[in-house]
Parts: C-alpha cells; sequence; structure tokens
C-alpha cells in the first residue's frame, strides 16, 4: 500500500511537470470540443492524432490521449442536454432527462449536475484504479496463454452478443474485423495471409484507417446521405448552477451512479450502453414519490446525475484490464492499446514493472485532468456551446480534412486513403441496417492478439484443445462466455411466451 | 421487443439491403476460404497453423451471412432500430462528397496535402449544403468554400509537418505549401 502511494507521489511528479501539464491541458480541451461537437467521438479522434507517437514520447502522448478520452465524455454531456443529439453513446441516457430539463428552463441545473457528477465519479474511479491495478497487474502475472485467450473470447462475445441489439449482427461484425486482423504477416510463424499481392497489405491494416473510416467518413457520407433533411433544435443555456435541493437529489445518485459504472468498466464487458442504462433504471425506481413525476416530463436531475456518473466511472473503470491486462473493452481503449503497440510497449501485467514511470504518470495525469475538466466544464461552458453554432456542412467537410492527416500521416501512403473511403461506404451500411461498428475494431486489434495466445496455449497443451478444459481458471472463463452467450437468449425465451 | 407489421407498413423496406449484407458476409467468407486454401498448414508444435484462424473465420462468417439471409427470407432482420434520418437517401449529394475524399487521394501526392484538402473540402460542402435543400453555391460561394478549406488545412499541415514532425505531402521543399 505504501509502495502504491510512493509511486503515485512520482507519478505526481512525471505528469506535474509543466510540459505534460500542458498536454494534459490540450488533451481535456480538445477532448470536450470533440465530445461536444457531433460526428467526432473520442475513438476516432484519438485515431486520427496516432501518427504524433512518432515524435512525441510515450508518457506525454498517453496524457493527452487520455485526457481526449475523458474530456469527450465531459463534453458529450453538454451536447445531449442541450442537442438531444448525444454526441457520444455513453450519454444517450443523459439526453433522456437533461433534454428534458433544459427543454423547461433548466439546462444550468443539468449541466452543473452532469459536470459535477462526472468530477466525483472519474476521481473516485481513479482512485480505486490506483488501489486496485496493481494488484490485478500481479495477479495477472500468473495467468499463462490459455487463460489470456479465454478472457480474450469474453471480450469479444461481450463486445459482440451484449452491446447492441441484435447477437447475429454484432457477431457478423466481429468475424470481419477478426478477417482484417488477418491482413498481413502471421506474429509466430511469418507466413503471408491475404495480401493479394499488395504491398501495402504486408504490414497489416492500421486501427487508425478502420476507425477514421468506419466512424469519422463514415459519419460524413451519412449525414450527406440521409440526415440533410434532420432539423435539430437547440435549448437555451442558462448559468450552470444547482440549487440546494438540487445538490441533495444528486449527490446520492452520483455515488451509486459511480458504484454501478465501476465495476462494468473493469470487467471484459465493456461498454458504457449498459451501466447508464442500469443506473438510469436505478435512478429512476429510487426516486423520492415527489419527483418521481418528473422522469420522462419536466425531467429529473436524478436521471442526469446517476448516468452521467455511471458513465465516467466504466470509461476509467476501462483502464484496469488495459493496463493490467492488455485487453481493450472500449474502442477508445483498443485505440489507445494501439499507441503503446506503436511505441514497441506490451500492455499487460508486466506493465506496472516494465513502464511503471509511465503507468502512474497516466494514473496521476487522470486525477490532475478530472479537476481540469470541471473547470473547463463549469464556468466555461458557455464557450464549448458555441462550438454547436458550427455550420453542419463544414464541419463535416472539416472532419474529412483530419480524416486524411491521420490516415495519411501514419503511413504516407495514398492507397490508404483509396482504403479509407472504402471503409466509410461500409460504415454507411452498416450504420443503415443497424449493424455495431464496435467489434470490428476490438476484432481487428484483439485478434492478432488472441490467435498468438490461443496457438502458444495449445503448443503447452502439445496441441490438445483439452488444454483450455484442464486448467481451472480457463475453464472458469469458458463458462463464463457460454453463459453470456446462453443467458440473454434463455431469458428471452423465458418471458417471450408472456410478453406477446 | 418486434415492432408490430402495421407499424413498420410506413417505414421504407430495408429487406433488399438486408439481403445484400447477408451476400456480403457470404462473399467475403468465400474470400477468406479462397484464400486460406493457400496457406501452409504447417503446425509446429502447436497442433494448428497459421491456417487455422482463416478457416474458423470463414466459416463464421459463412454461418452468419446464412443466418441473415434465413433472417430476410422470414420477414427482416430481428430487433432492428429504424435507421435515422430520411428513407430515401440523396445520391446527388453522396456523389459530390465521394468526390472530394476520393480526389483528395488522387492527388494528394501530385498537388500537395493543403490544395487537395481544400478541394476536398469545397467539394464536400458542396454535397452536405445539397442534402439540406440549400442552393449548392454559385462560384463566389465555391471561392470561399476553397478559402475556407485552406484556412482549415494550411495550420493543420504546418502543426503536423513543422510540430509534430509528420510526414505530409507539400508540393514545394520548403515545406510551407
Amino acid at each position: 500500500m505504501m509502495d502504491t502511494f510512493n509511486q503515485l507521489l512520482a507519478g505526481f511528479a512525471t505528469a506535474g511537470t509543466p510540459i505534460n501539464l500542458l498536454w494534459a491541458f490540450a488533451g481535456c480541451a480538445l477532448g470536450t470540443a470533440i465530445g461536444v461537437l457531433p460526428g467526432l467521438g473520442p475513438a476516432v479522434t484519438v485515431a486520427m492524432l496516432l501518427p504524433i507517437t512518432g515524435q512525441v514520447e510515450p508518457t506525454a502522448s498517453m496524457i493527452f490521449f487520455a485526457g481526449i478520452y475523458y474530456g469527450a465524455m465531459y463534453g458529450g454531456s453538454t451536447t445531449s442536454i442541450l442537442l438531444n443529439t448525444p454526441g457520444e453513446t455513453g450519454t444517450m441516457v443523459t439526453a433522456l432527462e437533461g433534454f428534458k430539463m433544459a427543454k423547461s428552463g433548466r439546462a444550468g441545473a443539468a449541466l452543473a449536475s452532469a459536470a459535477i457528477g462526472s468530477f466525483v465519479a472519474g476521481t473516485i474511479a481513479t482512485i480505486l484504479v490506483t488501489l486496485f491495478a496493481p494488484m490485478l497487474a500481479e495477479f495477472a502475472v500468473k495467468l499463462g496463454p490459455p487463460e489470456y485467450f479465454c478472457l480474450m473470447l469474453l471480450a469479444f462475445t461481450t463486445v459482440s452478443a451484449v452491446l447492441g441489439q441484435s447477437t447475429l449482427r454484432g457477431l457478423t461484425a466481429l468475424f470481419f474485423g477478426l478477417a482484417l486482423g488477418l491482413i498481413g504477416i502471421d506474429q509466430i510463424t511469418a507466413q503471408v495471409r491475404y495480401t493479394g499481392g499488395i504491398l501495402e497489405f504486408m504490414d497489416g491494416i492500421e486501427v487508425v484507417l478502420v476507425a477514421v473510416g468506419l466512424f469519422a467518413v463514415a459519419e460524413a457520407l451519412y449525414n450527406a446521405l440521409y440526415e440533410g433533411r434532420s432539423e435539430a433544435s437547440m435549448n437555451k443555456m442558462n448559468k450552470a448552477h444547482m440549487t440546494r435541493s438540487e445538490w441533495r437529489r444528486s449527490w446520492p445518485a452520483w455515488l451509486r451512479g459511480t458504484a454501478i459504472g465501476f465495476p462494468f468498466g473493469t470487467i471484459p464487458a465493456g461498454g458504457t450502453e449498459i451501466p447508464t442504462f442500469l443506473s438510469y433504471a436505478t435512478e429512476r425506481k429510487l426516486a423520492a414519490p415527489e419527483h418521481r413525476a418528473e422522469f420522462g416530463t419536466t425531467g429529473a436531475i436524478e436521471g442526469v446525475a446517476g448516468p452521467e456518473a455511471a458513465n465516467n466511472a466504466a470509461v476509467t473503470g476501462t483502464l484496469v484490464p488495459l493496463l493490467t491486462l492488455g485487453i481493450p473493452t472500449s474502442v477508445t481503449a483498443a485505440i489507445l492499446l494501439s499507441a503503446l503497440q506503436n511505441y514497441g510497449i506490451n500492455a499487460g501485467p508486466q506493465l506496472f514493472q516494465t513502464s511503471s514511470a509511465l503507468v502512474w504518470a497516466l494514473i496521476a495525469s487522470l486525477y490532475i485532468g478530472n479537476v481540469m475538466l470541471l473547470v473547463l466544464n463549469l464556468p466555461m461552458v458557455g464557450l464549448w456551446v458555441k462550438l454547436l453554432k458550427i455550420p453542419r456542412p463544414q464541419l463535416y467537410a472539416g472532419i474529412l480534412i483530419f480524416a486524411t492527416v491521420g490516415v495519411y500521416g501514419m503511413r504516407q501512403s495514398a492507397f490508404d486513403l483509396f482504403l479509407m473511403y472504402g471503409l466509410g461506404l461500409l460504415g454507411v451500411v452498416m450504420r443503415r441496417y443497424d449493424f455495431p461498428t464496435a467489434p470490428v475494431i476490438v476484432g481487428l486489434i484483439l485478434g492478432p492478439m488472441a490467435e498468438a495466445q490461443m496457438r502458444n496455449a495449445l503448443s503447452i497443451g502439445e496441441g490438445s484443445f483439452m488444454v483450455f478444459l484442464q486448467r481451472p481458471m480457463s475453464a472458469t472463463l469458458l463458462a463464463v462466455v457460454l453463459v453470456v452467450l446462453v443467458l440473454p437468449r434463455l431469458l428471452a425465451r423465458l418471458k417471450g411466451p408472456a410478453a406477446s | 421487443m418486434n415492432p408490430s407489421p402495421q407499424a413498420n407498413a410506413a417505414a421504407p423496406d430495408h429487406r433488399p439491403g438486408q439481403l445484400a449484407m447477408g451476400i456480403g458476409a457470404l462473399i467475403v467468407a468465400a474470400v477468406l476460404a479462397y484464400g486460406a486454401a493457400a496457406i501452409p498448414s504447417d503446425a509446429g508444435y502447436a497442433g494448428v497453423g497459421p491456417d487455422f484462424l482463416p478457416w474458423v473465420v470463414s466459416a463464421a462468417l459463412a454461418i452468419c451471412g446464412v443466418m441473415l439471409i434465413w433472417e430476410v427470407r422470414t420477414g427482416g432482420y430481428r430487433h432492428m432500430e429504424e435507421p435515422s434520418g430520411a428513407a430515401r437517401g440523396d445520391w446527388r449529394a453522396l456523389a459530390w462528397v465521394s468526390a472530394g475524399v476520393l480526389l483528395n487521394a488522387a492527388l494528394i501526392t501530385t498537388i500537395g496535402f493543403i490544395l487537395s484538402c481544400a478541394l476536398c473540402f469545397a467539394l464536400a460542402v458542396r454535397g452536405l449544403r445539397a442534402s439540406e435543400g440549400k442552393p449548392i453555391g454559385n462560384l463566389r460561394q465555391t471561392v470561399k468554400d476553397a478559402v475556407t478549406g485552406i484556412v482549415i488545412a494550411a495550420p493543420v499541415y504546418w502543426l503536423f509537418t513543422k510540430l509534430l514532425a509528420v510526414n505530409l505531402p507539400g508540393i514545394t521543399a520548403s515545406g510551407w505549401i
């Protein structure tokens, strides 16, 4: 424990240097901006900025990227409350009550509760990361390839089968991502696969390319194709301020939201959708009778406070599996992982030993970032709202320029720009027919790692698949995978006849 | 959970597109299988070689494709969220934006990052404006768009090439254009 504290102090010393503070501030500000703007999320922003890993040193760029990741969650709630078009999937639920509050003239209270709730949840979650991540890393060192493979299998299953509407479409997206991951040179035997003689494919397909194509370019194309006539009305802003009774109603919701969000972030079940919805349902159920009528009508502050806290706690929680196991459970975490890979740093349990300075500086910067974001989002919220005045055509056309920087800057190949367009078209049809895109990214990044772990595990088992069942830990994980796949179907079947 | 058929009557019929997605999955599966056949299966100690996962992914995608098509044949995708936006696509707007992105890809190494991106910006803005049903812009507007594109692209170019040492194509050796 003392050891953790000392390392955290050392982390603060690194993160507190002027240059690193500047990177943290730049990340937080940029993150808030892209969170506010529709069409750009933290994942695609970090992806577009990945080329800087060639020049900026690892600690600074990880602090910068983490600031973007965090800031986007704060900024996203502003858009949800004022525009009713959530800037981020994690802030979807905030839009339910927040938009209604703003409509009835309480935008300021909703914004304040969201920002302060994000701060409370983010800080508590960071403390939990500080305490538990080193312990988990110590435990994770003992895991072998079979266990890792099963953990990754679990991540695949939850990302594709649990999130989103349909397991079938989620799995289709996942296998497509795995297929993209196969392109290039096999890690173990150096066998070339699926390059079709095209030189650009030898190094595999960059995650930047896929993320930018599927999210940024697809967003611009989808907007041109379908969203031209969609009208968005903006709510009136007022001063971010909460009354005494609003404080009293908010703080228990913040704490409950944190308690729901953090565990969901840490297990490889990823995503912020489930915890935010759970938190919303909880708040609705627990609301005092005199406030219950506000839900869905004039807007209840608990319905903003709880999900916002859950959202931020979950986002912070995803850092635990990322830093201790090297397993990303969200798209942004997947891209952070690929940033580490660019530096030749292997995320995993050894990270706390081999790159402990970086890890602790990153954790310390989360504490600092939360304070910065509170300042950026409370007194200065009016500034960010101005970003929503950018006309839609210029906004999306501008995004295309940044997409070009990210994709071209990565490998200096015009071929990649054509590929990016192709993936953009794919993103459009996937969105049109309700295929989730996150499994593609997770499959692409985690696929090659999972394949290597599987083949190493089979080597240990001398070629027998029984190795996954003979080790208690991996057998347990396999059972969990099975439950995750089967349980929702079983529940639906039990509920089905009664409902229809 | 499933929307009733009555509610769906007004919505456009997505089934042809859904069918195409299923067929697409089958095609990808077939391509993967074709490629997998060419990968040696030399397994070493592991018991499975570099062709193992390709076969697994190919088979899984084939199953997904068949099941998607089966869902379409039996009434359409299950648990569908109605897509946001208009029922009918604005193909002219899409063509403008596509032209911007593709010309950018084709020209970036010849006319440099700044000009190429400004061109992409001007074309994309036209398309997005068309999708809103506004006039797509006369000559004056187009010049204005191109200048806006340069004003965005140039600082980005300088920031990335000068400060962050990311390689982006220019047309002069000075590194400023």
